[in-house]
């Protein structure tokens, strides 16, 4: 609780519409869609950056945390609020200011939800081509935060590569402006890249400058099946390697394919040993040639079945396993980890034999799927957390994957961000000196640490 | 432990893309997943109960989106209802709130509630009826009740002409035999016209799903299990709906509550297998159904408006008219979304319930047509509520759409 000059300070800011605090209403800005919770001592819905610089100031002059929070589908419990303190939620600061096509950019305010802000590009023939499993609900400003990507951004590339400028309220309250409307700019540091990925932990987002593209002509789209997963492996690094950039190239193992057959039957061939669906789009005749070539390699990496589809809705078809997989693990068990270390393409085939070894080591079934294009892995266990040797089992294999993928020169995270979830490992990717100069930027911007404090940095 | 066995919630968020009543509030407190979270905070006693706490629970449509797009699969409709009988009964509910549950309980009681409103509607003066509201709509905007119950009026046994396809059970639903008659006499005419033998049968009453809403557990039992009785019957084709709620608790909600009670649960998941909804079955009989329709002439422009418990529980109607020739179809671009009717919400919520509302009747608006059809009472009072009594656009039940077509002279408005 708050004290009650604080409180009465930040009301006169923010209306006693958009400030919560009591109980029933903290308990539910307490968590993500990651394990661990914390309850904050007041929640605000701010709808100016004016707003949120005064919030800010206020937080600063009493040291009270400041957590920000857009949809709360962060996977790695980014804006949970370990040190409690204030979530400042931006669901309500949520208006498109403008789209530009003729410029290629939009610019929105950070609780735009990515597909409100797919729909208002559409009718321009535009779209936006960071596409996490949550597009339906995650707003901009949490994709900024943990610089969010999905399957499309093999070849488009994730959140980082899209903005071109921001602005920013600082832990001072001073609000400051990076980067432009132009797609070209190296006026000083690239200071909005800094703020992608950043968890909140350097400043509050309040609008966002973003690259937006033409949507392609056309899309194939083809299944593929081999009898072993070294051949599906080896298949993603040859596609990869031959030049070909597919928008999406995703990978799933026998288990994967068997669980989602279980539970919901479309069909997939059980005995596959792994399963490849790859998508490219551009001009049709490119495409065409294109997906010519990607059959070939597949076949001379000894795929036993093909499938192309030929039709909008086929396509829906051989996409609807890839999406039903989440669900499908998620009914297996009451809890899910997904997790998302990344290798070197070349080093796909590796990291999934590593994988299953450690599977069988710590006898845990481990899932895995992958956005295998970018060798951005999704290993998957469903298990009972109120099992507490289970649980053991599962949290020492993926310490085990973790170092698996740092050995390949890989990274923690591709795409769910660090957060509460992957801190303990950091050292794994980064040295001691990488982990000082993290920090020292941390408190040149932050000096009192108030914002989202007890995360990576 | 009852969160494993209807699954568990992972958090992820998926809901809120699907939730209503977050779209407008856009509050994580106003999500299924948040009240997933205070119900499980409230059961290990992490939680006190409230009345707040109650109003979080209850601010809600009980749509089903959330638990019909659920990756992990929760049951969120048996947990809501769970706890908004256990929230009524710590902290009581809004008088006419009570009254419901108590008038639906009994199909006697019921009767003569409406004869009484029936009066009181006529004798009301004109300025009353305008003044007052429920929840935003005026009384006066409101439907007149049924002369008569519509299954007084009718015969409990319809043979169609000619040669006899098969048998089907009608569930009229209180809003039918109490409201909306004309939709009963419409369905009527559109199964016999399609050779079916229908029958009404005698002893249904109210589904239940008001009183299960409002904490009516045990009041349900008594209406499920009558409706179970007189409607398990061997020889029947199909039982059909006009209320895409009443066919949501046939098709669900019945055996569920049964295993719940300790009843036997066969003869209920029996029906649960034969409920379909009025569209989804004129649907499946599209090639018997198109000769009978004349629809030479100007074709009335009709758009469409799918009920959340139809989307959920069946396949929206819009296919329907899609696939009838000579029918001027225009959909709304959002068709789909919901009123926010939900059974008493747009009373108790009228803001919300308001807004959805507004976006609506603006998207019906945009699509141009002038009859705007859709299956739920609940969605047609709400949605009719917002429209002048002479406004170009008008709200009907498909099946008197439908109905009129089957007559020999092509009407252009109805």
């Amino acid at each position: 609780m708050l004290n009650a000059d604080v409180r009465t300070a930040l009301i006169d800011i923010i209306g006693k519409k958009r400030y919560l605090d009591r109980p029933e209403e903290l308990a539910c800005y307490a968590y993500d869609a990651f394990l661990e919770e914390s309850l904050p001592d007041a929640v605000l819905f701010p709808q100016t950056t004016a707003e949120v610089a005064a919030i800010v100031r206020v937080a600063a002059t009493h040291r009270l945390p400041v957590t920000a929070r857009g949809a709360g589908t962060s996977v790695c419990g980014a804006p949970v609020p370990v040190h409690h303190g204030l979530v400042l939620c931006f669901s309500k600061m949520n208006r498109i200011i403008e789209v530009n096509t003729a410029d290629r950019y939009a610019i929105v305010e950070p609780g735009v939800i990515n597909a409100d802000l797919q729909r208002a590009l559409a009718p321009h023939g535009f779209f936006y081509p960071p596409d996490p499993g949550s597009i339906n609900i995650s707003t901009i400003g949490g994709n900024v935060a943990l610089n969010a990507g999905g399957p499309r951004c093999l070849k488009y590339g994730v959140t980082v590569d899209y903005v071109l400028g921001m602005e920013v309220v600082l832990a001072s309250g001073k609000v400051v402006r990076f980067g432009s409307r132009n797609v070209k700019d190296v006026t000083g540091y690239k200071l909005s890249a800094l703020f992608c990925g950043s968890e909140g932990t350097l400043g509050l987002v309040t609008e966002i400058i973003l690259k937006v593209v033409p949507q392609p002509e056309a899309v194939r789209t083809v299944l593929v099946t081999f009898n072993d997963l070294d051949d599906t492996a080896r298949a993603v690094s040859s596609i990869i390697g031959s030049g070909i950039i597919p928008v999406a190239m995703e990978l799933m193992d026998k288990m994967t394919v068997n669980a989602i057959e279980d539970a919901v039957g479309l069909g997939l061939p059980r005995e596959a040993e792994g399963v490849l669906l790859i998508e490219v789009d551009g001009i049709s005749e490119a495409c065409e040639r294109e997906m010519r070539r990607i059959v070939e390699k597949v076949r001379e990496c000894g795929a036993v079945e093909v499938k192309e589809a030929a039709t909008a809705q086929e396509r829906d078809q051989l996409w609807a396993a890839r999406r039903q997989t989440y669900g499908v693990f998620a009914k297996i068990a009451p809890d899910i980890i997904s997790e998302d270390v990344t290798v070197p393409v070349s080093k796909v085939p590796e990291m999934i034999r590593r994988i299953r070894e450690i599977g069988k080591q710590y006898q845990v079934a481990i899932g895995v799927l992958a956005h295998a294009g970018d060798g951005n892995m999704h290993p998957l266990i469903a298990a009972d957390r109120s099992n507490k040797e289970e649980w053991a089992r599962v949290l020492e294999s993926f310490g085990a994957i973790f170092a698996a993928g740092a050995e390949l020169g890989g990274t923690l995270s591709g795409e769910h961000g660090i957060g509460l979830a992957k801190t303990p490992y950091l050292p794994l990717v980064m040295d001691q000196d990488s982990r000082d100069f993290l920090k020292l930027i941390k408190r040149a911007v932050d000096p009192d640490n108030i914002f989202n404090p007890g995360k990576f940095v | 432990m009852m969160s494993k066995e209807s699954g568990s919630c992972g958090k992820c968020g998926l809901c809120l893309a699907v939730c209503p009543v977050h779209r407008v509030l856009q509050e994580e407190q106003a999500t299924p997943r948040a009240r997933i979270q205070l119900i499980e905070a409230y059961q290990s006693g992490r939680l006190p109960s409230s009345a707040y706490l109650k109003e979080l629970i209850n601010r809600c449509l009980m749509c089903g989106s959330c638990a019909a797009n659920c990756p992990s699969g929760v049951d969120h409709y048996s947990r809501f209802m769970s706890m908004r009988a256990e929230m009524a009964k710590e902290h009581g509910d809004r008088l006419e709130i009570r009254g419901l549950v108590y008038l639906l309980a009994r199909e006697n009681r019921l009767r003569l509630a409406v004869g009484a409103a029936r009066l009181g509607q006529s004798l009301l003066p004109e300025a009353f009826q305008k003044k007052y509201r429920l929840g935003e709509i005026a009384l006066r905007q409101l439907p007149a009740l049924n002369r008569k119950p519509f299954r007084d009026e009718v015969a409990e046994e319809h043979l169609p002409e000619g040669e006899v396809r098969g048998t089907l059970l009608y569930f009229t639903g209180c809003a039918t035999n109490h409201i909306f008659a004309d939709t009963g006499r419409a369905t009527l005419r559109l199964l016999t016209a399609l050779g079916y033998r229908v029958i009404i049968p005698k002893g249904q009453t109210c589904c239940s799903i008001p009183m299960l809403y409002h904490g009516g557990i045990e009041a349900a039992k008594e209406n499920i299990l009558e409706n179970v009785r007189c409607l398990d019957r061997d020889g029947v084709n199909a039982v059909i709906v006009d209320c895409p709620t009443c066919g949501g608790a046939l098709k669900k909600e019945f055996p569920a509550m049964l295993a719940r009670y300790g009843e036997e649960t066969a003869p209920a998941e029996a029906i649960a297998g034969r409920v379909t909804d009025l569209l989804s079955f004129l649907y499946e009989h599209l090639d018997q159904l198109i000769p009978l329709l004349n629809t030479a002439g100007e074709a009335v422009a009709v758009t469409y408006h799918a009920p959340c418990h139809l989307k959920n529980s069946f396949t929206p109607g819009d296919r329907l008219l899609r696939a009838l020739p000579g029918i001027n179809f225009l959909p709304a671009d959002n068709a789909l979304d919901c009123c926010g009717g939900g059974g008493t919400f747009f009373y108790e919520y009228p803001e919300i319930a308001g807004t959805m509302a507004a976006a609506k009747v603006a998207g019906a608006r945009r699509s141009g047509a002038s009859l705007w059809l859709t299956d739920c009472p609940v969605c047609r009072i709400n949605l009719a509520g917002r429209l002048s009594p002479d406004d170009t656009l008008s709200v009907r039940h498909p099946a008197e759409f439908l109905a009129h077509l089957l007559g020999s002279d092509r009407i252009n408005r109805l």
